[in-house]
C-alpha cells in the first residue's frame, strides 16, 4: 500500500502529461495544501497501480472533507473521456516499470517526473524534458531523431482520439525549417534509413498519405508515400506548395518542354496532366507521361494560365517576327481561332482586345503614324474606305472641297503628306482622284514618281500599271 | 461566296457523317454571335454659289450659317462640308469555327471557320458585313510525323503577313535537324479579308479593281535550334489576266537566345518588284522575373499590290528607336513604359506652300494594381505626335472579378487629339462598363457599352456634336473537348480575367 501511494504524484503527473497532448486544463488541485492528508499518490489515484479501479478520485471521495461543513463544497468531476492524446504512455506499463523498479534499486518514483525539488507534493506536470532524460534522448524535443519519435509516441492513424484541432496544433520540428527542404530534403528524410518502400517514424508521427497527397500527385505511384497509413486528419496540417527555385528563371517557361521530355517524372511529382493542359492545346506525349487527376489523386500545382514574361510587354506589337520563325511554339499554347480574332477581326466585335477600349477615338493618330500596319488586320477598302465614304470624309472627285482646311494650299503642297502616309490616304482617294493630276496621260501631269522609283524593274514586273498613266507610250519601252 | 460556303458544308456534313463510326472521332466547335449597337455622325460635301458666302473677320469666306467654305479662284461655287445625318449601325455576326480528328486516318483533321452577318442598322452602314456570309478557312489537314499536308481555303501566314490562299501547303520538317520546309499554292484572297480581290465589297471608292483574282506561290525554309532560329520566305502573286505580278517578296525572321534572359528577335521584307527593303525592326529583350526591358530600331514602310498605282508613288519609310521597360517591383504592382521616337526619309516632294511635320514620337506609361484576386486597377497616359495628328490623354479602368465566372469591367479615358490637316482639335472623354460571365466552360457572355463624348472646337460652326452610345453583346459557346476554353490574357494590358 506504501508502494502503491508513493506513486500517486507520478500517476497525476502522467494524467497531466496526457492532458497536455490534447487539451490542457489548469491544475486547481492544491496538492501542497493536501500534503498531509494524502501520504501516497495512490490514495486518490488508485487506478494507476490495480488494474480496474478508477484513475481520479471521485466527487464523493472529496466529499468526505468538503461537505459544505466541515470544508467547503467543491465542484470537481472526474474526467468521463479518455484522454486525447499520441503518447504511447499508458498508466500500468509505466506503473509496472516503477513497480519494477522499486523493487530493485532504482530511484524512479512519482516524484522523479511529477515533483519539484522542494519535496513531495509539489506537484507539476510532467514535462518532456523527463521523458527525453529517462529515455536517453540528449537533444530537445522536437530535434529529436527520427528513431526515438516512436518511444513515446504512436503513428497519427493510430491516435484515433486525437481531433482535426488537435493535428492542427501539432509544433513543426526545426528540421522543416532547413533549406530545401520542401523539395529534395524533405523526401530524403521520409525515407529514412529503413527499408527501401517504409517511411520515417517521425514523418508518421505527425503525417499520413493524405497529406503526402495533397502535393504529390503521383503519390499512388511512391512506395513510401503508400507506407503511410491514410488518414484525412493529416490535411489539417497547411501545406503550401511552392514553386522550385528553378521555375523562377525567366526562360523556365521556355525551356519546359525540354525539362519536360527529360524527365518527367520530377514534374509528376506536382503536376497533373492538367496542369499542362490549362495552357497546352495537345495532349503529346509528354502530356501524357504526367499522371491524368482524377479520384484518389490530389490536384497537385494549379497552374493560372497566364502571360508569359516573354510576352510581357507590347508583345502584341512585336509578336510577328516571333511567330513567323518558330510557329510551332506558339502552336503550343494558341489555337487559330485565337489568331484570326485579331487577323480577322469580327466586324461586330466591340470588347477589348488588340485595341483598348475607346480605340475608336483614338485611331486618327494611331493610322496617320502607323505604329502598326493597319492593314495586317484590315482591308483598306473593306474597313476603313467604307466607313469613311458611309460618314462623308471621301471626296468622291472633287479635290479642292476643303476638307483639310487647317493648311490653305494643301492641295498644291500634299505631296511630302502623301508620301509620308500614302496608307491614309488611300483610305479616302481613289487612284482617280489622283490621276486627275498625275497622269502623263492628261491633267496636270505632275510625276508622282519620287525616291526609291525603280521604273525599270517595277515594269519588268508590271507593265500593266504603267499604262495606268502612260497608256501604251511607257517610258523606256515594254510593250503593256 | 454563298456557293462557296454552301459547298463547304456540304463537305463538311459528309465528313461528318463519315467520321460517325470512328472511335475516336474528337471535335471542338465554337459558336460566337456578337452584336453591337452604335450611332455615329459624319459630314456632308455641299456647295453654295459664290454670291451666298460672307467674308469673315479672318478674312476667309463662310455660309450664312457659319460654316467655313472654300472658293477656289474664279469657281462660281464654293465648297464646304455640312454636319452629316446620324446613321445607326447594328451588327450582328455568327461565327462558328469547326475542328475535326479522329477521321480514322491519324494525323488526317478538317477545320473550318465562317460567319454569317448582317447590319440591323440603316443604310448598311457598318463596314465588314457584306457579304453575309464569309467563310474565312475550310480545309483539310493531314499532318503525319514530320509531314503536314492542307487543301482547302487556308490563311498562310509569314513575315509577310497573313494572306488567304484556296490551294495547297505541304510542310516537311526534321525534328532533330530543326529544319522546315514548305510550299504552298492557290488562288489568293485580297489582304485581310476572306473576299477576293475582285469583290466588289472591297471598292467603296469605286476605284480600279482586278477582275479575277491573283494566283499566289511562296515557299519558306527555316532551322530552330536551342539558342537561335532563322526563316526565309519568297511569295509571288501574278495576276491571272495579265499573267504579271500583284507582288514579288522575300522576308526573314530571326532570333537569337544567347541566354535564358536575353534574346534579340528581327525581320525584314525586301520587295523585288520595288526593289526596296520594306518593314524591318531588330529588337533586343532582356527578361527577369520582375524587369523586362526592350530597346529596337525598326523601319516601316507600306506595301502597295501592283495592281495599284501607290507603289510608283514612292512611299517613303519612316525609321524609329524604340524602348520599353514593363516593372513589377512588387508582385501585385506592374509598371509599364513605352517610347518611340521616329523621322521619316526624304520625301523629295517638300514645298514652302505646306509645312507638313516628317518625324514624330509616341510615349505611353502606366500602371496596374491587384491588392487582391478580385480587383485590379489600370491607369495609363500616352501621347503621340507624329504628321497628320497628334494625341495624349489618360485612360483608367478598375475590374472586378466578384466570382470567379464574373468580370467587371469599367473604364474611362479622355483624350486630345489635334489633327494637322484639319480644323478638328476634339476632345473626347470615354466611359464604359463590360461584364463577363462564364456561365460555364462551354458557354460565356459578355454585355458592354460606351459613350463618347466629344467636344469640337472648330473655329466655324461645323464642330457639331458627335456624342453617341454603343452597346454589345455576346455569346459563346464551345462543343467538344480542348483546352482553349479559357480566354486568352488580354493582348494589351494584362488584366485578370475570371479563370485565370
Amino acid at each position: 500500500m506504501t508502494a502503491v501511494r508513493s506513486l500517486l504524484p507520478l500517476v497525476m503527473a502522467i494524467v497531466f502529461l496526457c492532458e497536455r497532448g490534447a487539451a490542457q486544463s489548469p491544475d486547481r488541485f492544491d496538492h501542497w495544501q493536501h500534503r498531509n492528508l494524502f501520504p501516497r499518490c495512490s490514495s486518490c489515484h488508485a487506478g494507476v497501480t490495480a488494474a480496474g479501479r478508477a484513475l481520479w478520485p471521485t466527487a464523493a471521495d472529496c466529499a468526505d472533507c468538503h461537505d459544505g461543513s466541515v470544508e467547503a463544497d467543491v465542484d470537481w468531476q472526474p474526467p468521463s473521456a479518455p484522454p486525447r492524446t499520441n503518447l504511447r504512455f499508458t498508466h500500468g506499463m509505466h506503473a509496472d516499470a516503477v513497480r519494477r523498479a522499486t523493487t530493485g534499486d532504482s530511484a524512479l518514483t512519482c516524484e522523479s517526473c511529477h515533483s519539484e525539488s522542494r519535496g513531495r507534493m509539489r506537484v507539476r506536470l510532467a514535462v518532456v524534458q523527463s521523458c527525453l532524460n529517462c529515455h536517453q534522448i540528449r537533444t530537445a524535443h522536437l530535434s529529436a531523431p527520427d528513431t526515438s519519435c516512436a518511444t513515446c509516441h504512436v503513428s497519427l492513424a493510430a491516435a484515433t482520439r486525437l481531433t482535426r484541432e488537435d493535428v492542427a496544433e501539432f509544433p513543426a520540428p526545426p528540421s522543416h525549417e532547413r533549406a530545401g527542404f520542401s523539395f529534395e530534403l524533405h523526401g530524403k528524410l521520409a525515407r529514412g534509413e529503413g527499408k527501401r518502400h517504409e517511411v520515417s517514424a517521425a514523418c508518421a508521427t505527425c503525417h499520413a498519405r493524405d497529406f503526402c497527397s495533397e502535393c504529390h500527385v503521383n503519390a499512388p505511384e511512391v512506395p513510401v508515400i503508400q507506407a503511410l497509413a491514410p488518414d484525412p486528419r493529416s490535411t489539417a496540417h497547411d501545406a503550401e506548395l511552392t514553386a522550385p527555385e528553378s521555375h523562377h528563371d525567366p526562360g523556365f517557361l521556355f525551356q519546359h518542354g525540354g525539362q519536360a521530355r527529360r524527365s518527367p517524372a520530377t514534374c509528376a511529382t506536382c503536376h497533373t496532366q492538367e496542369s499542362c493542359l490549362t495552357c497546352h492545346i495537345e495532349r503529346s506525349a509528354t502530356v501524357r507521361a504526367l499522371p491524368a487527376a482524377g479520384p484518389g489523386r490530389g490536384k497537385g500545382a494549379v497552374v493560372a494560365r497566364g502571360r508569359p514574361r516573354s510576352h510581357g510587354v507590347d508583345f502584341s506589337e512585336i509578336h510577328g517576327p516571333v511567330a513567323d520563325s518558330r510557329p510551332q511554339s506558339c502552336e503550343g499554347c494558341h489555337v487559330r481561332p485565337q489568331c484570326l480574332d485579331c487577323h480577322r477581326p469580327n466586324p461586330a466585335d466591340a470588347t477589348p482586345g488588340y485595341h483598348p477600349a475607346g480605340f475608336l477615338s483614338w485611331h486618327p493618330a494611331s493610322a496617320y503614324s502607323r505604329e502598326t500596319s493597319c492593314g495586317d488586320c484590315h482591308n483598306t477598302g473593306q474597313f476603313c474606305a467604307d466607313c469613311h465614304v458611309k460618314a462623308g470624309l471621301s471626296p468622291r472627285g472633287e479635290l479642292n472641297a476643303g476638307f483639310h482646311d487647317a493648311k490653305r494650299s494643301f492641295l498644291l503642297g500634299h505631296g511630302q503628306a502623301a508620301r509620308q502616309n500614302l496608307e491614309s490616304c488611300v483610305a479616302c482617294h481613289s487612284e482617280r482622284d489622283c490621276l486627275s493630276c498625275h497622269s502623263a496621260q492628261g491633267g496636270r501631269r505632275f510625276n508622282p514618281h519620287g525616291p526609291g522609283f525603280d521604273a525599270a524593274t517595277l515594269r519588268r514586273k508590271n507593265s500593266q500599271m504603267c499604262t495606268t498613266c502612260h497608256g501604251a507610250a511607257i517610258p523606256g519601252g515594254g510593250a503593256p | 461566296m454563298i456557293r462557296h460556303a454552301r459547298n463547304a458544308l456540304a463537305a463538311l456534313a459528309g465528313v461528318s457523317l463519315l467520321a460517325s463510326s470512328v472511335e475516336a472521332q474528337g471535335y471542338r466547335l465554337r459558336l460566337d454571335t456578337r452584336g453591337q449597337a452604335a450611332a455615329y455622325r459624319g459630314v456632308r460635301a455641299d456647295s453654295v454659289p459664290v454670291t451666298d458666302v460672307v467674308l469673315t473677320p479672318t478674312g476667309g469666306f463662310q455660309t450664312a450659317d457659319g460654316l467655313f467654305v472654300r472658293c477656289p479662284t474664279g469657281a462660281t461655287h464654293c465648297f464646304l462640308f455640312r454636319p452629316g445625318p446620324y446613321r445607326q449601325g447594328g451588327p450582328l455576326v455568327t461565327s462558328a469555327d469547326l475542328t475535326l480528328w479522329g477521321l480514322g486516318t491519324r494525323g488526317l483533321s478538317v477545320r473550318v471557320n465562317g460567319r454569317a452577318g448582317l447590319d440591323l442598322g440603316d443604310n448598311d452602314s457598318w463596314p465588314g458585313t457584306d457579304p453575309p456570309i464569309q467563310l474565312i478557312e475550310a480545309y483539310a489537314e493531314y499532318a503525319p510525323r514530320g509531314v503536314t499536308a492542307r487543301v482547302g481555303r487556308q490563311l498562310l501566314s509569314n513575315r509577310l503577313g497573313i494572306v488567304g490562299v484556296d490551294g495547297g501547303r505541304a510542310l516537311v520538317r526534321s525534328g532533330r535537324l530543326g529544319l522546315t520546309a514548305e510550299g504552298y499554292f492557290g488562288w489568293g484572297l485580297a489582304r485581310a479579308t476572306a473576299l477576293s480581290v475582285s469583290s466588289s465589297a472591297l471598292d467603296p471608292l469605286d476605284d480600279f479593281q482586278p477582275r479575277r483574282r491573283q494566283f499566289v506561290a511562296g515557299g519558306a525554309v527555316g532551322w530552330t535550334g536551342r539558342h537561335a532560329n532563322v526563316r526565309l520566305d519568297y511569295q509571288r502573286e501574278v495576276e491571272r489576266e495579265s499573267r504579271q505580278f500583284a507582288s514579288e517578296r522575300a522576308a526573314i525572321s530571326a532570333e537569337l537566345r544567347p541566354h535564358s534572359r536575353w534574346s534579340l528577335t528581327a525581320g525584314a521584307e525586301y520587295d523585288l518588284a520595288n526593289t526596296w527593303f520594306g518593314t524591318a525592326e531588330a529588337t533586343l529583350r532582356y527578361t527577369s522575373p520582375w524587369l523586362t526591358a526592350l530597346a529596337g530600331a525598326r523601319q516601316y514602310r507600306p506595301h502597295f499590290d501592283l495592281w495599284t498605282i501607290w507603289g510608283a508613288f514612292s512611299p517613303v519609310p519612316y525609321h524609329a528607336v524604340n524602348a520599353s521597360v514593363w516593372l513589377r517591383p512588387i508582385p501585385r504592382l506592374e509598371l509599364r513604359g513605352r517610347w518611340e521616337q521616329y523621322a521619316f526619309s526624304a520625301a523629295e516632294a517638300e514645298t514652302p506652300l505646306v509645312d507638313v511635320d516628317d518625324d514624330g514620337w509616341r510615349f505611353s506609361a502606366g500602371a496596374s494594381f491587384s491588392p487582391d484576386q478580385v480587383w485590379t486597377f489600370d491607369l495609363g497616359y500616352r501621347e503621340e505626335y507624329g504628321p497628320g495628328a497628334s494625341s495624349h490623354g489618360v485612360e483608367a479602368s478598375v475590374s472586378a472579378t466578384p466570382l470567379p465566372t464574373l468580370t467587371l469591367t469599367a473604364y474611362g479615358s479622355t483624350l486630345d487629339r489635334p489633327l494637322e490637316f484639319r480644323f478638328e482639335e476634339a476632345g473626347v472623354d470615354v466611359i464604359g462598363l463590360d461584364a463577363e460571365w462564364r456561365r460555364s466552360d462551354r458557354l460565356r457572355f459578355a454585355l458592354g457599352g460606351a459613350h463618347y463624348s466629344t467636344d469640337r472646337r472648330r473655329p466655324d460652326a461645323s464642330g457639331f456634336d458627335w456624342n453617341q452610345t454603343r452597346l454589345h453583346a455576346r455569346v459563346t459557346l464551345h462543343f467538344g473537348t480542348g483546352a482553349d476554353y479559357a480566354p486568352l490574357p488580354r493582348a494589351v494590358r494584362p488584366q485578370r480575367r475570371a479563370g485565370s
